[in-house]
């Protein structure tokens, strides 16, 4: 039986993150579509869910093998290197210092990239634009892969880590077909930033857990860990932000 | 071979973004591993000293890159 508790955080970091992160593909994929065509958009991200697959099942069973403190540990490590990463980005975009995320001038972007490629290439510009959107899906991917092990691997949350990802997937690729546009109405921003407070609590969890730190609460230390990066990523992002002045007539 | 060449970097670079934030975070992670494993302490003062850590490093890290760019763009 699925004890909420424990499968929620797992869950709603997996949805979340995946959601920003099958986004991002989707506009390359759909830049692919719109330059040339359906076919090779399909067949590349067709190639990189097989080898995202392949990832899965023979990196799968490994995770097994290892002690469970250790892995504790090493995803811990890397969840706050990628969480406290995102989370920072995530601040200084908050505090106007860097520019927000905009998928309609990536989708710009990555089009006048795409074409100037096929107009230099001599090889055929589908095989291109289908490496193209190969890439896209397979860096995605690995990222997802990575949060769905992250968030799921330390309690065996596995299965619900994945099912937070698979929602993600269905949704933008429902939204995604019907729109059938770059999904910038998505607050991107927001959504990051919200994943790295989760990841980043997550990261501290798994950590602390994996040098034999038993926190009190149990999991519900996970709550109070992203309730407080949440409020020094503000913090920072307030302190950053830079004071409008007011100009008196 | 390009492909694999351009996974590999994007993997770095999902984990290394900002080499000294990287750095950071993992001094705190040896410093609680001292204070968990090195010292007689409860393994919960460790604990602590790892999410206070981390918390003051994103607020470093996040005001170090506001400043660096304002330096950039103001010369």
């Amino acid at each position: 039986m699925l004890e909420w508790s424990k499968a929620a955080p797992a869950i709603g970091a997996a949805f979340l993150a995946s959601l920003v992160e099958v986004v991002e593909a989707f506009t390359i994929v759909l830049v692919v579509a719109t330059l040339r065509g359906w076919k090779p958009a399909v067949l590349g991200t067709g190639a990189a869910l097989a080898t995202l697959a392949a990832v899965v099942v023979i990196l799968g069973p490994l995770l097994d093998q290892v002690p469970l403190h250790l892995l504790q540990l090493v995803i811990g490590v890397l969840l706050l290197l990628f969480g406290i990463g995102w989370l920072r980005k995530a601040s200084l975009r908050a505090g106007g210092i860097l520019p927000l995320h905009d998928e309609d001038a990536i989708f710009a972007k990555e089009s006048a990239e795409l074409s100037a490629d096929i107009q230099r290439q001599k090889t055929s510009q589908d095989w291109i634009a289908g490496i193209a959107a190969y890439k896209a899906v397979l860096l995605e991917g690995l990222e997802v892969i990575f949060i769905v092990i992250a968030v799921g691997a330390g309690r065996g949350m596995l299965w619900p880590a994945s099912l937070g990802a698979l929602a993600a997937c269905a949704l933008v690729l429902v939204i995604g077909a019907i729109a059938h546009r770059p999904l910038s109405k998505v607050p991107e921003n927001t959504l990051k930033f919200g994943v790295g407070v989760m990841l980043s609590a997550f990261g501290v969890f798994w950590t602390g857990e994996g040098l034999g730190v038993e926190w009190p609460g149990q999991d519900l230390a996970l709550f109070v860990f992203a309730g407080l990066f949440l409020i020094a990523g503000l913090m920072s992002a307030r302190m950053v932000r830079r004071p409008v002045l007011e100009v008196t007539p | 071979m390009s492909i694999l060449k351009d996974v590999l970097s994007e993997l770095f670079k999902m984990f290394v973004s900002d080499a000294r934030l990287t750095a950071a975070i993992l001094a705190v992670v040896a410093g609680t591993a001292v204070l968990t494993r090195g010292t007689s302490l409860s393994p919960l003062v460790g604990g602590l000293a790892l999410l206070v850590g981390c918390i003051a490093v994103l607020i470093v890290a996040v005001r170090r890159e506001a400043r660096d760019r304002r330096r950039q763009t103001s010369r």
